[in-house]
């Protein structure tokens, strides 16, 4: 979504702990740049930041993007995704978590309003593609749900 | 100065924007649908936001999702283009409500511009010339007959909430008049739910010549002189000139003086356009723009002045900082209007585009979002190029433009560049002798092979 640096070490960094730790995914973030790497079925990296040179090949919008995994649970709207309810309480769900059809995963909030993402159909989250307060587009990957 | 736009539109004119705020060191973030991922403004954008699917609603007409997309990236302005939001007083509303700045005029001026009657009646008390007509809406047909043995006939019979040419009805002389109010009236009805409709002179031969103006928030006022866009097919514009082949300069002068008095007596604030029907040397006012309008090039190439900068700097509360006195209109500029469509049948042409070449050279300006493997989607409007030409003269310009057509190719897609090939041919066009009628009567007339 946001274009920034490519920073090629740090990704292969953060792999790198990934594979050590057994982690399923790690995120780093400081006032301008997020990096997030994630695994599954093989670590890589998910969401990532565009290059900033122009005439770089475009990265499509989210929505577009053929790597949008499958049983992914998509943005409907423009805002920014909570995990939790409120600061400071637990998340909506975790990786591993079996959730039925409606069941609230995370929150976005737009203009002041927060809106609840349920899930589409009853399966296990296997992954958690977007941060805490981190903004989201219309189309962009949130968590996949596996039946 | 603001340090992030948001440009909120498509095609072209989100490239225009992204252009000039590049020239001046300001960041971008363009919005776009899904079927816009791939559009040349997005790829040279600094930032990008997906804001729906590929529908207008639901992208670029949906305000919670434009003003989230400015919230989430920190942008400090909104530029709205032309078309889909930018004369919406609700979103100007919305977008100072939430602190940023709607590059544009005050929602006031749009609200009372948008509204055709209250427009019509705000240039009467300022002294702009009016087509004669009725003093608001006609009630019934005692009312109607009244107002059209006033002004004579033909009159036109309109929808106060029509617009783009559409819901009018003509009638001839008294004996057409019942039939035509009552069938307006039902028509306004079945196509805008409001059949309050108004009676203006009809005007048999006009051209259509708009004034284009710029006034800071300073109480600055300029007009940068007329465009003559009365070729039009379906009441779309086809082809722009600055200035007109008919008016001098003491007739420009006269209906600026006129105009910018009057704006100033308002408080306009940015870029505006003054639309006017011209027959027989009378101007009669018929709307005003509230923003940038499509054929805003002809104008700079002609005055040396970047609107889109001037519409930034002007919402940014700077002065204008130059005054009508010095504003000079050098040579002649023809604009063509360039389509996604067949040039006989009209028939809209989306798909990939498979080689594209530019003009180029002295004098030739191409303002285009295509690019060679780009896909037009079907969702949109056709427009897919501006080709812009000028001279020292009219003439010069008329030849430049036919090299330049010549040289333009867009294959994998039709375009109308062939119908603009043909009317720069005709002697009619070459005379600028033409009214608002005589391209439709020139696209339904034999095809020259």
């Amino acid at each position: 979504m946001s274009r920034i640096p490519v920073d090629p070490d740090a990704i292969r960094q953060l792999a790198s702990i990934l594979a050590e730790t057994g982690l399923s995914e790690i995120e780093i973030a400081d006032k301008d740049n997020r990096i997030r790497v994630a695994r599954a079925p093989a670590p890589g990296i998910v969401h990532v930041p565009q290059a900033a040179a122009p005439a770089a090949p475009a990265m499509p919008g989210a929505a577009q993007d053929a790597g949008v995994p499958k049983g992914a649970v998509t943005s409907p709207m423009v805002g920014v995704a909570y995990l939790a309810p409120e600061p400071g309480a637990a998340n909506y769900v975790a990786v591993g978590q079996a959730v039925a059809a409606g069941q609230t995963l995370l929150l976005i909030e737009a203009m002041k309003t927060f809106n609840q993402i349920k899930a589409p159909s009853a399966g296990t989250v296997t992954r958690i593609l977007v941060a805490s307060g981190s903004p989201v587009e219309y189309g962009e990957p949130l968590m996949v749900i596996e039946p | 100065m603001f340090h992030k736009i948001l440009i909120a539109n498509r095609g072209e004119i989100a490239l225009r924007v992204q252009r000039a705020c590049r020239d001046m060191g300001i960041r971008t973030v363009a919005v776009h649908s899904t079927a816009d991922a791939e559009a040349m403004h997005v790829r040279l954008a600094d930032e990008s936001v997906c804001i729906g699917p590929p529908s207008a609603k639901e992208s670029y007409l949906n305000i919670p999702s434009i003003i989230s997309a400015a919230t989430i990236t920190g942008a400090d302005a909104i530029h709205p283009g032309y078309g889909f939001l930018s004369e919406n007083a609700d979103f100007a509303e919305v977008v100072q409500a939430h602190g940023l700045t709607f590059i544009g005029p005050t929602a006031e001026h749009i609200r009372m511009m948008g509204d055709k009657i209250t427009a019509k009646a705000t240039m009467a008390r300022l002294g702009v010339p009016l087509v004669p007509g009725s003093d608001g809406v006609v009630n019934d047909l005692a009312e109607a007959r009244v107002v059209a043995d006033r002004i004579g006939y033909p009159v036109l019979i309109k929808a106060a909430a029509g617009g783009g040419g559409r819901g009018m009805k003509a009638a001839a002389n008294a004996e057409a008049l019942e039939d035509a109010f009552r069938t307006a009236r039902a028509e306004a009805r079945a196509g805008f739910g409001n059949d309050a409709v108004y009676i203006e002179k009809y005007l048999d031969r006009p051209r259509h010549i708009e004034l284009q103006v710029l006034a800071d928030a300073h109480g600055n006022v300029v007009h940068l002189g007329e465009r003559d866009c009365s070729l039009q097919r379906r009441h779309q514009k086809v082809l722009e000139e600055a200035g007109s082949p008919v008016l001098d300069a003491r007739a420009r002068d006269a209906l600026g003086e006129t105009v910018t008095s009057a704006l100033a007596r308002i408080g306009y604030r940015n870029a505006g356009t003054l639309e006017f029907l011209y027959q027989d040397g009378h101007f009669s006012f018929i709307e005003m723009n509230t923003r940038l309008q499509v054929e805003h090039p002809v104008t700079e190439m002609v005055c040396g002045i970047d609107l889109v900068r001037e519409q930034i700097r002007i919402a940014a509360g700077q002065e204008l900082g130059y005054r009508q006195s010095d504003i000079r209109f050098e040579g002649h500029a023809i604009e063509c209007r360039i389509n996604a469509e067949n040039p006989d049948t009209f028939m809209p042409t989306p798909g990939r585009v498979s080689a594209f070449h530019a003009p180029g050279g002295p004098g030739v300006r191409v303002d285009s979002a295509l690019y060679q493997g780009y896909v037009v989607p079907p969702y949109y409007d056709s427009l897919v190029a501006k080709l812009i030409v000028h001279a020292r003269t009219r003439s010069a310009a008329i030849a430049r433009l036919r090299r330049a057509l010549d040289e333009f190719a867009v294959l994998g897609i039709d375009t109308t560049i062939p119908l603009h090939r043909r009317i720069v041919d005709d002697p009619d066009f070459q005379a600028g002798n033409y009214t608002i009628h005589w391209l439709e009567r020139f696209v339904s007339a034999e095809p020259r092979r």
